[in-house]
This record gives C-alpha cells, sequence and structure tokens, in this order.
C-alpha cells in the first residue's frame, strides 16, 4: 500500500543519502502489476547508502558488482538484487499483506499495523472474497477472527448478520457501525419495506449492497474498545470502515473486470415424487381418488428453483499526477436468485479524487457515489404462516398438481399460482458522498473539515393481483398492492484538528474533533385494494400514479389519505399545532384503478453531536499509549441524559525492539492492552421520552372498505429515563512473528460487559403504551472469548509461493443478569400458533433454546413429549467460529481456496416442524420419504419439540479459485490481463438435516432471533468465470 | 506566505462557522406527529380519542383468541382439540380447557394489556383537563367501567393511575372491594351522563341501558368482590331500567345474531364476525368469499346434552329446540340460503351447498361425532358450534363488523337470577319460562340454581360471560371432560395469576394464590 504522506519526508531524506555515491551507474525502473513506483527506496546493504526512484519509477545508483541492492517500499515484499555486470536493474515489486508496516485505517485516521495499540484488522482487496460478491461485507466473510458473518439467506442483497465478539445487544441492532469513506451509515433501513402480501415481510435487506465490490480498496475492523470508541455511541458492536479506492497510476490506466456466474441451489430436498405420494398414501390407508391424486407428475423445487445466470462488468479509468489523482468508475451487474422472480441489478459510479494546492499544504479529497439498485423479490418471508411462503409452498404442494398458475389449490397454495401472480420489487437510488478539506497550518498542525452525504430514495411495490389462489385478506377477485417510500437522508459535517510532534525519543500525536450528524427518515406506507388491471406491472404504475395523483392535490401537511367504497371523496387527516385535522374533497385524479386505498407518510429526524479527542503517545518506538474520549449527544434521549461520555485507553508495548530480544529470531513480539467503553442507541428510533400522538394506521378492509372511526393515539410517551446503553470492555492481545513474519499471528482475549440494556419493557399497567423502551436495570450480559490467528508462508520461492492463514475464535456470551423473562423467536406453521423456541433470561446465553423435550414415539406412534418446556442447554450462538485459508503461486498460476466454519450452536428446523411431519402428510401435503417411516402416527401433532432442534456445525469451502495470469510483451493494448475461475459454496459438512444451517429467517416475536430456518432461502452454488484487463 | 495567511483565516473561520451553525440543541421537531409536553395536558381530540377506544374495545373483544378464549375456552362451552399437526398451538388452547394455564400463558398479559391499557386511555378522556363533553365523559367512563370489570372479575384487582399522574410512577393496586366501588360510582355517573338509546342502528356506542346492563352484571357478581351478598332489588331495577329503554326479549334466536335492529342488542362492537364462523367449521366448508374453515373451536357433548332433541344429530326434525339449530342435509342444502352450514350445534355428517356429503381432507367422510381426544383428534370429531351464520345478510358480509356484546336476554336471566337468589322463586320461574317458551323450549315446572345456569348456557353460549356465569354458581371448579383432575375443586382458578411481566413492573400487585 502506497501512502502519499510519507513519500516527502521519505524522498527529501533519501536523496540526501544518496547524494553519496559511488562505484559504477545502475539505472532501472521499478514498479509493481500497475505500473512505475515512485518513491521506493533503494539501498545497497550493509550501508547507508541509497536513493529513491522518481514519479516515472526511475532510479539511478552507483554500486560496485557484488553489491546487493535492497528495494523497499511500504507494503511491498521487499526484493533484493545482487549487482552484477549488467547496468539495467528493473524490478517488479509485489505488495505483501502481511507487513507490518501496512497502513490500517482507523477512526479519524491511519496507523501501521506495528503501531496499532487496539485490535484492528485490514483486510485489503487483493485478499478480498472472490466470486459472485453482492456485498461488500462478503468479501472479507472469515478472513478475521472473532468476526462472524453470516448470511440470513442466499436471496440476492439478503441482510446479513455482522457480529464482532459476540452479540451484546438484545435489541435488533448487533451489527456494527459501518463508516464508507468517512461517512457513517445510518444503522436503519434503507430500503423500503417489502411485503409480498399475505405471506409477511421480507427480511432486511442488506445495508450495503448499494456498494460496489470492486470499488473497494480495503476494509478495516475495529474490535476492542480502545479502537472503537473514538465513535463513543456508536461503537460498541465494532466498527468496519470502508475505503475505496483511489488513483494509482502515473500514466492512466483502465481496468476491466467482467464475470459471468452460473449458479444453483446446491441441495434441494429429497421430496416424494408423484407416483411415490399416490403409494404412500395406499399404504397407509389414506383415500387415493379425485381430492389427492390430480394426475400429473410435478417436481414443484423444480418449478421454484432454478439455475441463474449472473454477469457483473466494471469499468475504471485511474491516473496520479504530480498534485493527486483520480479515479472513476462504473459498475454494472445482475444478479440472479436461484428462487424463480428474485433478481438484483446494481448500477454504480463512482468518482474519488484528490488534489493537492497551495505547495501541497492543502489537500481536497472528494468521495462520491451514485447507486441505482433494482431488486425483485420472491414471494418469502419467514413470517408466513401455516401455508407457507412460495418454498414451503414447493415443499408441500401435491405432486400430482398441475403445474398451471390458474389451477386451484384449495386451502393450500399453488406454488405456480404464486410465483404468476405476485411481484415485488424495490428500486433504490443512493447518493454517497464525502468532501473534505485538509490544511497544513504548521508543520505539526493540521485541519480538516470535511461534509458528507448520504442519502437513499426509496420505492416499494408489493402487488397480488386479482387472479391469486388460496389467500385470504380479501385479494382472490379485488387484487391487493402496496406502495411504499422510504427516504433516508444522513447529513454529516466533522473538523478535526491533528497535531504531530517528534521528540527526540518519542512521537505525540493529538486529535480534537467535532462531528455533528443528522438522520432523517422519510416516506409512507399504503395499502391499495381492488385493482381494475390484472397485470403486475401496470397494478404496481397505476398505484403510483394514483398515489401521487392524489398527494399532489392536497395542499397543506397531512399524515393521511385515502378512499375507498365506503367514503365519500378522499379523506385528509393530519395536524395543525397540537390539533388533529380531518377534511375530505373530491379528486380530479383519476382513481378508477384502485378502489381503495390508505396511505400514511412519516417524517422524523435524529441528531448526533459529538465531541472527540484522542492523544498517541510513543516512548523509544517501544512504548505506545493511546487514550481517547467521545462525548455524543443525542436527540433520541431525554435532556437529561442526552449526552453520554465514552473513554478508552489502551497501552502496547514492542517487546521484540527491547535489547533483551535483539538476539532471537522473533521478528514481532507486541502486546496490547486496552480497555474503555462505548455505548450503543441503535434501534431506540425516534422522540420516545415525549407525548407523540399521531392518526392511527388504516388499511382497507377485506370488502375494501376504510373505517375512519379508529381515532389517534399516542405512539410514545413522555416521562422515560432514557439513556445510553454502554458496553464496558478489556481486552489483551500478544502479536508475534518469527523470522522476519514469515511465521506470524495474534491472540487476543477480551471481556465485554453490556449495561443499562435499551429493551422494550412491559409497562406498569394502566399504560398507555404496552411497551416502552427503558433501561433494564441491574442487565448485564457477557460476552468473552479468545481470538487466535496464525499465517504462515509455508513455500517461498522464485517460482512458487504457499501460503495458508488460520483464525479462529471462541465467544462465550451469558446473560448474568436480568429481572424476569422474555420469550421470542416464533415458531411458524400449522398448530404452531403461540409456538417459540427461545427465552431470554439470566443465567443463559442470549438465544437460548426453551423447549419441550421429545423422546421419541410411542406404540401408537405419538410423540413422547415432556410436560413441561424448559431450557434444553443449547443455544443459537456458535462459540467457536474460524477460517482457513491457503494461496498456491505457481509461476504465473494463482489457486486459493477458503473454508469457513462455525460451531457448537443449533438451529432450530422450522422448515420441518411445519412441513415434514405425517400430520402433514395426512392433511395431502408433500413429505419426505423418511418423514412416513420415522414411526409418527400419521395423527400426531407436531408440537415445538426438542425434535426439530439440530447442530448447526458446519465447515464450507466458501470459495475456491484459480487465475491466470497471461504473459504479456507489455507492448500492446493490455498491460495486464488475468483469466479466473471462481467456485462458491461448493460443498458444505453438516449434519444439519435442512438445506443449510447457516440461515437467520425472520420469523417474527417480541425479540430478534437468530438460527431460525423456516423456507429459508438456499445460499447457492456458483461457479464464476471472470476476466480482469489493465490497458 | 500572504495566500497562506488568508487560507488559514478562510478555514479556521469555516471550521468556527459550520461548528456553530450545527451545534444543535438536539431538541425534537413535530414532524409526522403532534408533540405535547411530557406531563398530560389533556388528549388533543376527545372524540377522536374515543372512537379510537371504542376501536380498541371491538377489537378485542373480535379476536377468538386472548379475551374470548379467557373466558369462554376455560369453560365447558369451547374447547379447541389437537388435530394432528393443527391446533397444537403451543398448548394455548388445551391448557385453558382443562386448566393447567400457567403465568407464562401469552393471553394472559395481552389480555391484561389490552384491558388496563384502555382503563388510562378512558381516564385521559375523562380527565378535566381534555375538555371532554359531558357525554364523552359519560361514555369514557362506561368503557373504563367495562374494561375495569373484567380485570377485576379474571384477576382480582385493579392497577390504576390517574391520566395526571406521573407515567413512570407505579400505579396504586385497588382492592377488590375498592374497584367495586370505583366501577359502581362510574357506571352511575356514566348512566346519568348517557343518552337513552333505544333499539336501533345506534346502539354500537354506550347508551343510559348498556350501562344500565353492566351495572346489574356488576352487582349480580358482587359477592366475589365485596364479600356481601349482593343487592338483588339494584340488580332488578337496574334490568329494568334497561327494558324501560325499550330493550325487549325478541322471536327468532338466529335472527338475534344478523347485522339488524332487534330489540335484544343492547350493545354491538364495529368488528368482523370472522372469526366466530370460521374457527369452528372444517376446511372443506366454503362460501363464494371464504375458501374454508379453519376446524379449531368446539364443543363438549356434555354441553350439547344440556339442550332438548337427538343426542346424535341436529338435522331438521331431530327433536330439538330452537337455541341448538339446525344442520342442513342433503334434502335442504343448498347455496341459495344456508351454503350447506348449519346453526347452532354442528353434529354428524355435513353437506355442501349442493347438498353433496362432505369429506374431510384424507377423504373420510365428514361427521361431526360427540367424542374427541384433547391431544389427538382427528378432523372430523367433535361438535362445532355456529351462532353468526354466514349468510346472515348479503355475500360480502360474511365478516360483516357486527357482533353483539350486551344482549337483552341476559339482562332478562340476570333479573331472574336475581329474584330467585332474593327469594322470589315464582317470579323467576316465570321470566325463565317467558324466555323458554319464546325459544320454543319446554317451560321448567319448578326452577333451582342449577336450572339456571344451565338456561343461561343454552341462551347465551359463547357471549363472552359463561366463565363469569360458572363462577357465580359455583361451576367453575366442577369437573368436565379433558379437565385436570388437579384443578377439580381448585378454588384458586377462579382467577388467573398476574403475568410475570405485570408484576415485575408494578410491585403493589400480589400474586393471586396457587401460582
Amino acid at each position: 500500500m502506497k501512502n502519499s504522506l510519507l513519500k516527502k519526508p521519505l524522498l527529501i531524506i533519501m536523496l540526501l543519502i544518496g547524494s553519496i555515491t559511488y562505484g559504477q551507474s545502475i539505472k532501472g525502473v521499478v514498479s509493481d502489476a500497475d505500473g512505475s513506483l515512485p518513491g521506493v527506496s533503494i539501498t545497497i546493504q550493509g550501508t547507508t547508502t541509497g536513493v529513491q526512484t522518481d514519479f516515472d519509477g526511475n532510479y539511478t545508483i552507483k554500486a560496485k558488482q557484488g553489491d546487493v541492492l535492497v528495494y523497499n517500499y511500504l507494503g511491498y515484499k521487499t526484493e533484493q538484487r545482487t549487482v552484477g555486470s549488467e547496468s539495467v536493474i528493473n524490478v517488479t515489486m509485489t505488495q505483501d499483506s502481511t507487513e507490518l508496516d501496512e497502513i490500517v485505517v482507523i477512526g479519524y485516521g491511519s496507523t501501521t499495523v506495528k503501531d496499532a495499540t487496539g485490535a484492528v484488522t485490514s483486510v485489503k482487496s487483493e485478499d478480498f472474497n472472490k466470486g459472485v460478491i453482492s456485498s461488500p461485507e462478503q468479501l472479507i466473510q472469515g478472513k478475521t477472527a472473532g468476526v462472524q458473518i453470516s448470511s440470513t439467506s442466499g436471496a440476492p442483497g439478503a441482510g446479513v448478520n455482522i457480529r464482532i465478539r459476540g452479540s451484546n445487544s438484545v435489541r435488533s441492532n448487533n451489527n456494527p457501525l459501518f463508516v464508507v469513506d468517512g461517512v457513517p451509515l445510518s444503522g436503519g433501513a434503507t430500503t423500503a419495506g417489502a411485503n409480498v402480501i399475505g405471506l409477511g415481510g421480507n427480511p432486511a435487506k442488506n445495508p450495503l449492497s448499494f456498494l460496489n465490490p470492486n470499488d473497494i480498496e480495503s476494509i478495516s475492523i475495529l474490535k476492542d474498545a480502545s479502537a472503537t470508541a473514538i465513535y463513543g455511541s456508536r461503537g460498541a458492536n465494532g466498527v468496519v470502515i470502508v475505503t475505496t479506492k483511489s488513483g494509482r497510476s502515473k500514466k492512466g490506466e483502465f481496468s476491466y473486470q467482467a464475470n459471468v456466474s452460473t449458479s444453483k441451489a446446491r441441495e434441494t430436498y429429497n421430496l416424494l415424487s408423484a407416483s411415490k405420494f399416490l403409494s404412500e398414501r395406499a399404504r397407509l390407508g389414506l383415500a387415493v381418488d379425485a381430492t389427492s391424486n390430480y394426475g400429473n407428475s410435478t417436481d414443484w423445487q423444480d418449478v421454484v428453483f432454478r439455475t441463474a445466470q449472473s454477469h457483473n462488468q466494471n469499468l475504471s479509468y485511474s491516473k496520479s499526477h504530480d498534485k493527486g489523482s483520480y479515479i472513476a468508475t462504473l459498475g454494472f451487474g445482475n444478479q440472479t436468485g436461484i428462487v424463480e422472480n428474485s433478481n438484483l441489478e446494481r448500477l454504480t459510479a463512482r468518482v474519488n479524487l484528490n488534489h493537492r494546492f497551495l505547495n501541497d499544504k492543502l489537500k481536497l479529497s472528494f468521495q462520491g457515489s451514485v447507486s441505482r439498485v433494482d431488486d425483485n423479490l420472491a414471494p418469502t418471508g419467514g413470517t408466513a404462516g401455516y401455508k407457507g411462503d412460495i418454498l414451503g409452498a414447493a415443499f408441500s404442494a401435491n405432486p400430482t398438481w398441475p403445474n398451471d398458475p390458474d389451477f386451484d389449490g384449495g386451502t393450500l397454495v399453488n406454488p405456480a399460482n404464486l410465483l404468476a401472480y405476485t411481484k415485488g420489487t424495490t428500486n433504490t437510488n443512493r447518493y454517497l458522498a464525502n468532501l473534505s478539506l485538509e490544511y497544513d497550518l504548521t508543520s505539526n498542525l493540521k485541519a480538516k473539515v470535511s461534509v458528507g452525504l448520504d442519502q437513499s430514495d426509496s420505492d416499494n411495490f408489493s402487488v397480488t393481483s386479482s387472479e391469486v389462489l388460496g389467500l385470504e385478506d380479501g385479494i382472490p377477485g379485488n387484487g391487493r398492492g402496496a406502495y411504499n417510500m422510504l427516504e433516508i437522508k444522513n447529513e454529516l459535517l466533522e473538523a478535526t484538528i491533528t497535531y504531530n510532534k517528534e521528540y527526540t525519543d518519542s512521537k505525540l500525536e493529538v486529535l480534537g474533533g467535532f462531528s455533528y450528524q443528522s438522520f432523517q427518515n422519510s416516506g409512507m406506507y399504503s395499502g391499495a385494494w381492488g385493482f381494475s388491471t390484472k397485470d403486475l406491472d401496470l397494478m404496481g404504475s397505476t398505484l403510483k400514479d394514483v398515489v401521487t395523483g392524489v398527494a399532489g392535490e392536497i395542499s397543506g401537511q397531512y399524515q393521511q389519505f385515502g378512499f375507498a367504497p365506503n367514503l365519500p371523496g378522499v379523506y385528509v387527516r393530519g395536524f395543525e399545532g397540537l390539533d388533529f385535522t380531518t377534511s375530505s374533497f373530491s379528486p380530479t385524479t383519476n382513481t378508477s384503478g384502485v378502489r381503495s386505498l390508505a396511505v400514511d407518510t412519516y417524517d422524523n429526524t435524529t441528531e448526533l453531536q459529538s465531541f472527540f479527542g484522542r492523544v498517541n503517545y510513543t516512548l523509544s518506538d517501544k512504548y505506545l499509549f493511546t487514550a481517547t474520549l467521545r462525548a455524543d449527544g443525542s436527540s433520541a434521549f431525554p435532556e437529561a441524559n442526552r449526552y453520554g461520555y465514552f473513554p478508552s485507553g489502551a497501552f502496547a508495548w514492542k517487546l521484540n525492539e527491547e535489547d533483551f530480544m535483539s538476539d532471537s529470531n522473533m521478528s514481532t513480539l507486541k502486546l496490547r492492552l486496552s480497555a474503555g467503553v462505548t455505548g450503543n442507541q441503535e434501534g431506540v428510533g425516534y422522540g420516545n421520552y415525549v407525548n407523540r400522538s399521531r392518526w392511527n394506521g388504516l388499511n382497507p378492509q377485506n370488502n375494501g372498505n376504510i373505517d375512519l372511526n379508529n381515532g389517534n393515539g399516542i405512539v410514545s410517551f413522555g416521562g422515560n429515563d432514557l439513556k445510553w446503553e454502554s458496553t464496558l470492555q478489556y481486552a489483551t492481545g500478544l502479536d508475534f512473528g518469527f523470522n522476519n513474519d514469515r511465521l506470524s499471528g495474534s491472540i487476543d482475549v477480551y471481556r465485554k460487559e453490556t449495561q443499562d440494556l435499551l429493551f422494550l419493557v412491559d409497562e406498569a399497567q394502566p399504560a398507555i403504551l404496552a411497551q416502552k423502551f427503558r433501561n433494564l436495570p441491574d442487565s448485564k450480559i457477557v460476552n468473552q472469548g479468545v481470538e487466535f490467528s496464525l499465517g504462515y508462508d509455508l513455500v517461498q520461492s522464485e517460482d512458487f509461493n504457499w501460503s495458508a492463514n488460520f483464525n479462529v475464535a471462541y465467544n462465550d456470551n451469558m446473560v448474568e443478569s436480568l429481572s424476569g423473562q422474555y420469550d421470542f423467536a416464533n415458531v411458524n406453521g400449522p398448530g404452531l400458533s403461540g409456538a417459540f423456541a427461545m427465552r431470554l433470561q439470566e443465567g443463559y446465553p442470549l438465544f437460548s433454546y426453551y423447549l419441550l423435550q421429545f423422546d421419541g414415539y410411542d406404540g401408537a406412534g405419538q410423540p413422547i413429549i415432556s410436560e413441561d418446556k424448559s431450557f434444553v442447554g443449547k443455544s443459537a450462538l456458535p462459540n467457536l467460529t474460524g477460517g482457513l485459508s491457503t494461496n498456491f503461486n505457481y509461476k504465473r498460476w494463482t489457486m486459493s481456496a477458503y473454508f469457513s466454519g462455525q460451531f457448537g450452536h443449533y438451529v432450530y428446523n422450522n422448515t420441518a416442524n411445519a412441513f415434514f411431519t405425517a400430520g402433514a402428510f395426512n392433511t395431502t401435503r408433500n413429505v419426505l420419504p423418511e418423514t412416513l417411516t420415522s414411526g409418527e402416527a400419521l395423527g400426531a401433532s407436531a408440537a415445538a419439540s426438542t425434535r426439530f432442534l439440530e447442530k448447526g456445525d458446519f465447515v464450507r469451502l466458501q470459495n475456491l479459485s484459480l487465475a491466470y495470469d497471461m504473459p504479456l510483451s507489455g507492448k500492446g493494448v493490455f498491460k495486464s490481463m488475468v483469466f479466473s475461475v471462481t467456485g462458491q459454496n461448493l460443498f458444505l459438512m453438516t449434519d444439519y438435516s435442512g438445506l443449510d444451517p447457516e440461515v437467520s429467517s425472520a420469523t417474527g416475536g417480541n425479540l430478534p432471533s437468530i438460527g431460525m430456518d423456516y423456507g429459508a432461502y438456499p445460499n447457492p452454488s456458483t461457479i464464476t468465470f471472470g476476466i480482469n484487463a489493465k490497458f | 506566505m500572504k495566500k497562506q495567511f488568508n487560507i488559514k483565516i478562510v478555514l479556521l473561520s469555516l471550521i468556527s462557522i459550520t461548528a456553530l451553525y450545527s451545534c444543535s440543541d438536539l431538541e425534537l421537531e413535530a414532524t409526522d406527529s403532534v408533540i405535547q409536553d411530557v406531563s398530560f395536558t389533556g388528549v388533543a381530540d376527545s372524540q377522536e380519542s374515543l372512537n379510537g377506544l371504542y376501536g380498541e374495545t371491538w377489537g378485542m373483544l373480535g379476536d377468538q383468541a386472548n379475551f374470548f378464549a379467557l373466558n369462554e375456552v376455560t369453560t365447558d362451552e369451547q374447547v379447541i382439540p389437537t388435530r394432528g399437526s393443527d391446533w397444537g398451538d403451543n398448548g394455548l388452547w388445551r391448557s385453558l380447557h382443562n386448566h393447567t394455564w400457567k403465568v407464562d400463558h401469552g393471553f394472559l398479559l395481552s389480555t391484561w394489556n389490552q384491558l388496563n391499557s384502555k382503563v388510562l386511555k378512558a381516564s385521559q378522556i375523562i380527565d378535566p383537563l381534555s375538555n371532554s363533553s359531558e357525554r364523552q365523559v359519560a361514555e369514557a367512563k362506561f368503557l373504563r367501567a367495562f374494561s375495569m370489570f373484567f380485570v377485576l372479575d379474571m384477576w382480582g384487582q385493579n392497577p390504576f393511575r390517574e391520566a395526571t399522574d406521573d407515567p413512570v410512577a407505579t400505579p396504586v393496586v385497588l382492592s377488590p372491594a375498592e374497584s367495586y366501588a370505583f366501577i359502581l360510582n362510574d357506571l352511575n355517573e356514566a348512566i346519568a351522563g348517557l343518552p337513552n338509546t333505544g333499539p336501533s342502528t345506534e346502539t354500537n356506542g354506550a347508551s343510559k341501558a348498556a350501562a344500565n346492563f353492566l351495572k346489574a352484571k356488576l352487582i349480580l357478581n358482587s359477592e366475589r368482590y365485596t364479600g356481601a351478598t349482593p343487592n338483588y332489588q339494584e340488580v332488578i331495577s337496574a334490568v329494568n331500567a334497561v327494558e324501560a329503554s325499550g330493550f325487549a326479549l325478541q322471536d327468532g334466536y338466529f335472527k338475534l345474531f344478523e347485522p339488524t335492529v332487534n330489540t335484544e342488542t343492547v350493545l354491538y362492537g364495529n368488528i368482523g364476525i370472522g372469526n366466530r364462523i370460521w374457527n369452528g367449521m372444517h376446511y372443506n366448508m366454503v362460501t363464494p368469499n371464504q375458501g374454508g374453515g379453519w376446524n379449531g373451536f368446539s364443543t363438549l357433548a356434555e354441553f350439547y346434552d344440556l339442550f332438548e332433541g337427538d343426542a346424535n344429530e341436529n338435522y331438521v326434525g331431530s327433536g330439538q329446540e330452537e337455541r341448538r339449530g339446525w344442520v342442513p342435509d342433503a334434502s335442504n342444502a343448498n347455496n341459495t340460503d344456508n351454503y350447506g352450514m348449519g346453526y347452532g350445534f354442528l353434529v354428524g355428517q355435513q353437506y355442501s351447498g349442493t347438498g353433496q356429503a362432505l369429506n374431510d381432507r384424507a377423504g373420510n367422510p365428514l361427521i361431526y361425532s360427540r367424542d374427541f381426544s384433547l391431544t389427538n383428534s382427528s378432523e372430523t370429531q367433535a361438535i362445532r358450534v355456529i351462532k353468526y351464520h354466514p349468510f346472515n345478510g348479503t355475500n360480502e358480509d360474511s365478516f360483516r363488523a357486527h357482533e353483539t356484546i350486551f344482549r337483552y336476554a341476559d339482562a332478562h336471566l340476570m333479573r331472574a337470577e336475581a329474584m330467585l337468589r332474593s327469594g322470589d322463586a315464582g317470579g323467576a320461574l316465570a321470566e325463565v319460562n317467558e324466555l323458554r317458551v319464546l325459544r320454543d323450549a319446554t317451560p321448567f315446572g319448578s326452577l333451582s340454581l342449577d336450572d339456571m345456569i344451565d338456561e343461561r348456557g343454552r341462551e347465551l353460549y359463547v357471549e363472552f360471560f359463561r366463565r363469569n356465569d360458572l363462577i357465580r354458581f359455583g361451576q367453575f371448579t366442577k369437573d368436565w371432560e379433558f379437565k385436570d383432575p388437579a384443578a377439580v375443586g381448585d378454588a384458586n382458578k377462579n382467577l388467573f395469576p398476574i403475568p410475570l411481566t405485570a408484576l415485575l413492573s408494578n410491585p403493589n400487585l400480589v400474586q393471586n394464590p396457587g401460582y
């Protein structure tokens, strides 16, 4: 990694040293894969003689035959050449990601690995995972110890759970803070909610899918409090800093990447075929007649799953020059999902530039991106009722039904019908920009001001046409639709001052700053009933036209509007000051396309204002001290508790620099100690400490009528003593390296205690709201763990290199103190109303299963089940997570493989509970062959129990890739061309009987859950062919 | 140097300007809601708040779970057997019927929250700061009394706070006698301020008659709350007042549940009655607008046997009294007035709207049988109950919003009971027989308390009050089919446990004995 900040002083020093020269003159060009490298230092081994390359990578040095030239450049492997008779020595340097001098981006600055006091890891672009990457965090999955990244489903753009050092919070938000090019993102959803009507909501989408993974230069993960405390109230779950690429090629260079891929379900269920379905019915004494045999043979999984072709293309142009650099990129990709109707199309454009003015004292930099993501959603949803979503319907549909969208499945859903007559589309435009000016006031003092904007405009259509069958809610014959909009506007203003001073034997760096960020969240929900058209696309556009047309006719403020057959004209409900207002009018907009419509809007803004500071002090380049403090004020809290203070301190000792270590072959030995407090307020929402009232929500009833007599009500209530949730973390770590860090690694131990948990507490009745956010008194969640990582360059030679990296983390989670007990993690499906799988209670880890004990079947085939539910000693949290990656490099061939694994957790197979029971077969639903040989009676009940709780341990070959770097003359158009083939998710080792144990269906409940598998969209296996060319 | 200096100034001023500009007080702005002071200053619009309160009350009553389940499924009238993979539902239904509910039963917390929150919302409308009209105050007092009555009846204690109390302060808890006095006072004040609405479409709101009805109900049960013998004369007076508002018994039992004006509907709610229709129907019983029932809610054969008529079938001419209803057979099932669906108690072979004998999903004849198992029934077992018929009205009205809450026949029987309990056996017998004759049932020669509770069951089945009735007659703890033997005779079951989170939130609450 090049560091322009250090180039200048180095250049000067090197030029001074280089002036003392002797012997023959050696010339050459130093370059890397991207082109010439300026500022590379070349020294003669064993001397102080050295020079530096100029801006075109040229150097000249006087040396004798037999001298060894040493080529050094930050972030690159050191090269050595022995001077022979030649007068020209050209050197190609390769980047070295294990190099400890590499730059690591941290909060409001950067440091090097060897100087970092906190637990920080950085993954560079060349180490990113390959293949179909729809979202940036997939780039670093499994690369870092203690960072558990799990996809919630295999849908394109699906949400992701990222847990850094365990789960601290019982609220929804355990994801870390994402900072993209200096702009901290809002923790909330940025895409309009989708709701395929009648099947419950779609799970949350990925907050980062707007970023083009190809634009990313590096991703830093801040794990301990000393690193994250500079982000104060938003740092408790760790921080992920994404830095995008900047221009680096002196001559100007185009880079083009393209890949095509094909994906399919890695596994499907081995359901009964039509003939087997009928023969099993006959064997079990069930009627085989017109009500069970429809005379066809349909593999419903074939109907619903598909082999999906995706492609992705990127073009970028980058150039660096004396005063700065720029890069412009354009990306276009279409990722097709393996479930029909699902795909994600993304168009991104980015410009990053930086320029230095006024003798390089003023530096301007700008990073801006625009993205458009069009997301088509399959009718899937974790809260789907007993009929299941499209996948549940495919698993349970009678295989003798015809594959005909107009076939009526009676009380069950015909998957073909659901696919043909529902549609959900979300379109999101997102703009992210950061502009900063940095000025060197003196050689020690720098001031920086930056402004950032993160804006997302998203809308979603979900329509179900009148031709759909078997759904309730008055849809058949009428159709229903929803048009939702979400606009997020996140504005950032930051000012920092940095003071650097080097003393004889020490170094001081002081940072002070101010930050203000506002998060505006506005939009609307609408529900419509009774469409004049059956065409799904036309339904969407009709609905949008009606909504925007009628909205445009309303003058003044409003919260709601709509119309219905039972109402005259359009009703409008809003407020004026402290009064609620109602009115109605006759619209001129043609509303005939929709018979009934209810629209509800919202608009609120929360603000965060912060003051922060950091002091770094380095003594003798051995002892490193860091102290940070951040004061955060948030409008989410009442005045008395508005500000929270988040301090941290860290100390590191570079033992390898000590004299007593000088004879050791240990190249690195560093001890790190840190402690700090960070906060968390995500998910608390807007104004939960004041009396707020709104009109109550409206929705067309099953006959299309809207009942306006539902009044208004209080949505939040005053008197709260809300304050910050805080996490105290102690951590210690040891970094080590032997033999010039050929073998290197680190071990970290930590303990995190989260207190004052923010929680939706049941209010003492009588109360206006049943639940209110409060800080649970005396609550404590503890995460403690050990992380270990090891890297070894097994073979280092001219032609063949082999390296391996291994990381493993153990985390123990415990709810140490909490009053009360809270049931959550709904189990959905027929006969499972009110069923849940988990309970939150002190003395047990988060996500602990609380279930009936299942002990097989009695002689009559009835389940033997315990009288009462109890904690079964199992949790959905893995306590061991790990990754193993290895790289082979032979001449121009590179092969890499990466395995990930999670262990010690259990998955609740809600899919089996809902669909694969003898009772399901008894009601003419399809099942697995083994369902009918388990000894379970056809009339047995299938209560939620440990029968469906399974070990979730797995090892996955996440990534296997082979690349070939074409030898090029260098004289043609192309500077380099790399071909690659990558396989993702090629095999999975697990005992889990469902499709994939890495799953998290949002099945609903009082608290967010993990580890539930209810008809989850499976993770596909993918093969990708790629080309990467530079010209 | 000059240039640099300027730049410094510019930069520094930029920093200070931006810092000043953005140094925010972090106060909220009312962009999409009405934001009031932290202290209660009155509801913004009393009528809208009242509408909201009515809506919530109807919503609670229309649900088949929670309030309805706690008051009906805990009795001999309603039972939801687990049928294979259906209706296991985490044991929610079974534990209510067999009296093994525990403190963490989900319906307890939600019903506790539903009822109590309405108490505070009503208090806010009542509070002088809201400037509500006299009638609005009276309506809110009726609704507050309604919710407090059920909290008292189900849990034996009422937490309470005024609208102006500190919302984070711990509410006081009224003793049963204090609650009783409070509710009675609310009702008396409500009666004074409410309109004297007679039979009309307007009976979906509080009226003098509705408040008198609830007053009669409260006083009739008062021994449980105060320990003192109820003032039966006041019960009779309150029922007389209901009658004086124009309400009276009306002929044609199942017509009473149609969405038309009749002289018995003292109070109805604007809430869909789909739950009451479909929760018992089999999946294969369909109408043009409903793709089948949910095959759950059933009744005990022993309850069905309280009615006159053949024990094993309920077709026309099975010797049944009117209130047991009838089941269409091949001869009279049709799509012009019944869709093949019966009225009252569905037993025996069921037919489609075209007169075809129906089958269950496995292909067996759909014959609702008397016998079943609580934990493992087939699809066809157990007798079903339907009071609201999908044909009552036009097609789309199968989910029409019109559910009866207070019915004059109940008041009539309360008056008879008050007479009987206060020694006027002759008067009571005449009242009961007046009803029985109207319903084409054989008049009684004499009237015992057992006859009285059975008559209430026959007339008022699945109308919310079975639990309350059984407790008053000392029969809630009697043995019935599938009841846990340990619960038989356990008087602690007459009250529900206070939900755990409620206990945690308010240390003034004391858990009821036995939990």
